[in-house]
């Protein structure tokens, strides 16, 4: 991704206040032309808040949005050119399809001629056929229902589109189907893309960068892999993805093995960095004996106890070695593969990025 | 009132707020001077006496009330209605529970006779029930046969009125209670079932309290109906409030002492009742209901009653139900097609088959005389008798004004209150519209009568009591009876609009009155034109508030006098008053039930519904002109095709 394209979304120490509460504290976020970036965090960490201060459904208290280098802080929201697809699809049930997408062109007072145009141009672009064009929105499946109502801000020429959990009400399948279909249909199309989640996968699977929000704050702004390898706090590193955090035992183990960590911090490791039964010379072997295991098909996971506490273990599923509850093993952790935190910094908000 | 920028940094103002504000002051004009003006005028009028020697004396009304036998209007009323909400209650459970939770040969036909009520009630419903049941009735005439020492009118007074309005108030048990009981998770039931509960356990420890806050909320309607009942005690005879309120308002200081002041405290004795049932009836509610916990809830599976003596039991008295409420339906249509003299005989033949109570005009001959005297055009159909017409006209516009009046104000004050939720001048509005609630129907009409009976500085310093003989009067009363009503059930859809379509109709550009008129509106129209056929239904035939004006002659009234002549024997203007009495509930049943059909069949079919049945059209008529033709026609193109991009 080339690092020298213009900020499309700029937001300069945002702060916005619902009363007494302030559920937004001094946001920084730049979002780059042409990038598909993600607020990530659990629910009412303040991610759909920036995304309807973006919007204009919000005003912030403080604080100021740029969009393409102009303030938007106070345009009304229909002349801000931002496409929405909301969580619910927010799809108008008495109209139908077509008349669902050609709703803004109306709106703009568009020839007939004109409206019909651009609505089938997207309608096929989306992959919608002429014959769900026809159909009233309830007749549609929730699949087809989102291609609607990306459609319908789509159609409008905007010049950053916002999604604000648009896979939340769908099935397990359907969820990741359309994931798929979304980051293509994103890279197809070229466009600005925020996207609002409180699932971890869908963050890492779909964006170039993710925002993890906390009580208000951004704990960490970064591409999956930093999010994920990297984590900045102690928060996104539990947030993102299941880990071990290991007890006082193993870690007096681990400096005894000549890790360069301090027995005051917090010390984590991620399940699938530690391995059951593997020996190589750097890593710490530890006895243990498993309690139980979970299958999932391609890998199995292990609950093994180890020095006091539980151990999670994820192994790839080779359909050789599998072990049996009780049976006695060895897991191994390098301590090149431990993140630490201290303790109680857990809350450190990160901005300015 | 806020100022936005736009791109440019450019100040412009919202033309919407100006609405807002119009409309703010235009109901600020409606509850001030249509709801609290009038009714604080009523409540003032009970203290505003002067004794024999003119000096003023507030207490002169209450000591009269204590001296006279005011109380026994009162203590009859509570009576009545007392007595009403125990057989109502009994009645409407065991008509829900004999259609809905037992399993009874027949349900669904039995259910169309309990929901008989639906489509005929107030002064039509009673004057059905007086066909059967008065001195001239069927239902007498056999009981006389039977037993010859039987009094002719003995259908009359506490016990009469009770009867009738007994099974003519299950309306609402059979719409919201019916609602609740299928609403219940079945399994609960089964769970009950698999833990050794036995079916009258599960109906008394499982069903029956999922049902406690409907039946608490119905139990209170019931009382405050029988409170204000009005028809059946008029017209069956019986002393309560409501009807001496109407003699007293048209009574003068010549006839009897403090007429006006007396209907003043009665009114104002009707609306302490209502109001502390309603204040109980709130907070009951704000308890919170017993929801469903279930995730996946399973339907209702009808019961099937084991005991075998319980089960012929139950299928008599289903049936029995069924015909006290389908009797007065089905004999007054057949006797609406049937000649005087064999209306007043209550003599059903095929050769008196005729259409005349309905349209056209005969000769009648009298044979009571010396000579048999000839009459011409004296006996008239309902749609020939300029008086009854004018009556059906007269209450069709006012009944559709009225509703119309209320669905649009509280429509306009839901779009308020929707979109200031959680704040205090939605709580205001909401408030003020549900004002009416709290007073009974008559208290608000006598305080029209009586308050707008002058000239009144805010209506242009018109008197509108007299003004096109009050029609502007009953229509602004109907909206305003009809405000809390409307608010309940037009609120309720606001709320199930998804709030995010109105910002996405934002984001997309639209202005407030485009998103309002082609969003939400369509969204909510089903809802508002139920609520419009509920209301029009409900004041069509309304004879409570027309005959408390007593200013224009409304189709309630004229049927009421219709039963009266048909009582008092036949007078030249009114020759055939029972025929057309029979015809004029057919025909109110009519109404109602395409009213309803239209409301409930077809509008409240949703776009999906409506193209599936479009497209269904379009194939029918495909194949019948393939058939026709003999030879396979093209299928026509469906509508709104539009060419294919290349």
């Amino acid at each position: 991704m080339s690092e020298n394209r213009k900020i499309m979304i700029d937001l300069k120490d945002i702060v916005v206040r619902f009363g007494d509460f302030e559920a937004l504290h001094n946001i920084n976020v730049q979002v780059k032309e042409g990038e598909f970036f993600t607020f990530l965090g659990p629910s009412g960490c303040g991610k759909t808040t920036t995304l309807r201060t973006i919007t204009g459904f919000i005003e912030p208290a403080s604080g100021n949005v740029y969009m393409d280098g102009r303030d938007i802080t106070n345009v009304p929201i229909e002349k801000r050119n931002i496409g929405i697809v909301f969580q619910s699809y927010a799809l108008f049930p008495t109209m139908t399809v077509y008349d669902n997408i050609a709703f803004g062109l109306k709106v703009k007072k568009m020839s007939k001629a004109q409206i019909r145009e651009q609505v089938y141009e997207i309608a096929e672009k989306v992959d919608l056929s002429q014959d769900q064009l026809k159909k009233a929105v309830g007749q549609l499946s929730g699949g087809q229902q989102q291609r609607v109502a990306i459609a319908r801000a789509l159609v409008m020429k905007p010049a950053i589109i916002c999604l604000d959990e648009p896979l939340s009400n769908l099935d397990a399948k359907l969820r990741v189907q359309l994931r798929n279909e979304l980051k293509k249909m994103q890279k197809d199309f070229g466009i600005t893309t925020i996207y609002v989640t409180h699932d971890q996968e869908e963050a890492l699977t779909l964006s170039d960068r993710i925002a993890v929000f906390n009580k208000g704050y951004i704990e960490q702004i970064g591409n999956p892999n930093e999010v994920y390898n990297f984590s900045q706090t102690e928060f996104v590193c539990n947030f993102i993805g299941d880990i071990n955090r290991l007890n006082d035992e193993i870690v007096r183990r681990l400096i005894d093995f000549g890790a360069p960590v301090s027995p005051a911090d917090h010390h984590y490791v991620r399940l699938e960095r530690v391995h059951v039964n593997e020996q190589d010379g750097q890593t710490l072997l530890l006895d243990g004996v498993v309690t139980s295991r979970e299958y999932y098909g391609l890998y199995i996971k292990y609950y093994i106890d180890c020095c006091g506490q539980t151990i999670k273990v994820i192994e790839r599923n080779d359909g050789v070695r599998i072990y049996e509850p009780d049976e006695k093993v060895k897991i191994s952790i390098n301590p090149h593969d431990l993140m630490s935190y201290p303790a109680g910094a857990d809350e450190a908000a990160v901005t300015g990025v | 009132m806020k100022i936005k920028r736009d791109l440019r940094g450019k100040r412009e103002f919202n033309p919407s707020y100006l609405f807002t504000l119009i409309g703010l002051i235009a109901f600020v004009y409606l509850f001030v001077g249509f709801m609290l003006l009038p009714c604080l005028n009523t409540l003032v009028s009970v203290f505003n006496n002067t004794d024999k020697a003119g000096n003023w004396d507030p207490f002169a009304i209450i000591r009269f009330f204590f001296a006279g036998s005011m109380p026994t209007y009162v203590l009859n009323s509570l009576k009545l209605a007392v007595t009403l909400t125990i057989t109502v209650n009994v009645v409407g459970i065991s008509l829900v529970l004999l259609t809905e939770y037992f399993e009874i040969k027949g349900a669904r036909i039995l259910r169309l006779g309990y929901m008989t009520t639906m489509i005929y009630s107030g002064v039509a419903l009673v004057t059905g029930y007086l066909f059967l049941y008065d001195k001239d009735g069927i239902i007498t005439k056999v009981l006389c046969d039977l037993f010859p020492g039987t009094d002719k009118r003995w259908f009359s007074g506490y016990g009469a009125v009770l009867f009738t309005m007994t099974f003519a108030c299950t309306s609402n048990h059979m719409l919201f209670l019916r609602n609740a009981i299928r609403g219940i998770d079945y399994n609960t039931v089964e769970a009950a079932r698999n833990m050794g509960a036995g079916p009258l356990k599960v109906l008394f420890k499982v069903v029956f309290p999922t049902l406690i806050p409907t039946l608490f909320s119905l139990t209170v309607m019931t009382f405050i109906t029988g409170l204000c009942a009005m028809s059946a005690p008029t017209l069956i005879g019986y002393d309560v409030i409501n009807p001496e309120i109407v003699r007293l308002a048209g009574s003068s200081v010549a006839d009897e002492a403090f007429p006006q002041a007396r209907a003043a405290l009665l009114s104002i004795i009707l609306a302490m009742f209502t109001i502390i049932l309603l204040t109980v009836l709130t907070a009951y509610e704000r308890k919170g209901h017993y929801l469903s916990v279930s995730k996946t809830k399973a339907k209702l599976v009808k019961q099937k009653i084991t005991n075998p003596v319980a089960n012929v039991f139950a299928h008599i008295y289903a049936y029995l139900l069924f015909i006290v409420y389908m009797m007065p339906v089905v004999l007054i249509v057949l006797f609406s097609f049937q000649g005087v003299e064999n209306i007043s005989k209550k003599n059903f033949t095929l050769d008196g088959l005729t259409t005349i109570n309905y349209v056209g005009t005969q000769a009648y001959t009298s044979t009571s005389g010396r000579k048999p005297k000839v009459y011409e055009n004296a006996l008239t159909g309902l749609f020939n008798n300029s008086k009854t017409v004018d009556g059906i006209s007269t209450s069709l516009i006012l009944s559709i004004a009225g509703a119309a009046l209320a669905c649009i104000v509280v429509v306009i004050a839901c779009n308020y209150i929707f979109k200031n939720k959680g704040k205090k001048r939605s709580t205001v509005v909401e408030y003020a519209l549900l004002f009416p609630w709290l007073l009974p129907t008559i208290l608000i009409c006598y305080s029209y009568r009586i308050y707008f009976n002058n000239d009144v500085w805010y209506v242009g310093g018109a008197n509108l009591y007299s003004l096109l003989d009050g029609r502007l009067l009953i229509i602004m009363a109907y909206m305003v009876v009809k405000l809390p009503f409307s608010l309940r059930m037009i609120k309720a859809s606001f709320y199930a609009i998804d709030e995010e379509l109105e910002e996405a109709a934002k984001n997309l550009g639209s202005g407030k009155l485009r998103t309002f008129s082609r969003v939400k509106l369509p969204i909510i129209l089903p809802s508002v034109l139920a609520v419009f056929a509920l209301c029009f239904n409900a004041l069509f035939s309304e004879y409570d508030m027309g005959a408390t004006f007593h200013s224009v002659s409304t189709y309630g009234m004229i049927i009421k006098t219709m039963t009266e002549r048909a009582e008092n024997g036949r007078s030249m203007d009114n020759m055939n008053a029972m025929g057309r009495q029979c015809a004029s509930t057919v025909f109110i049943m009519i109404v109602s039930g395409i009213v309803l059909y239209l409301v409930y069949g077809i509008g409240s079919r949703d776009l999906a519904e409506r193209l599936e049945i479009r497209d269904r059209r379009r194939k029918r008529l495909y194949r019948i002109k393939s058939k026709l033709t003999g030879r396979k026609e093209e299928e026509p193109a469906p509508q709104n095709v539009y060419p294919k991009i290349r």
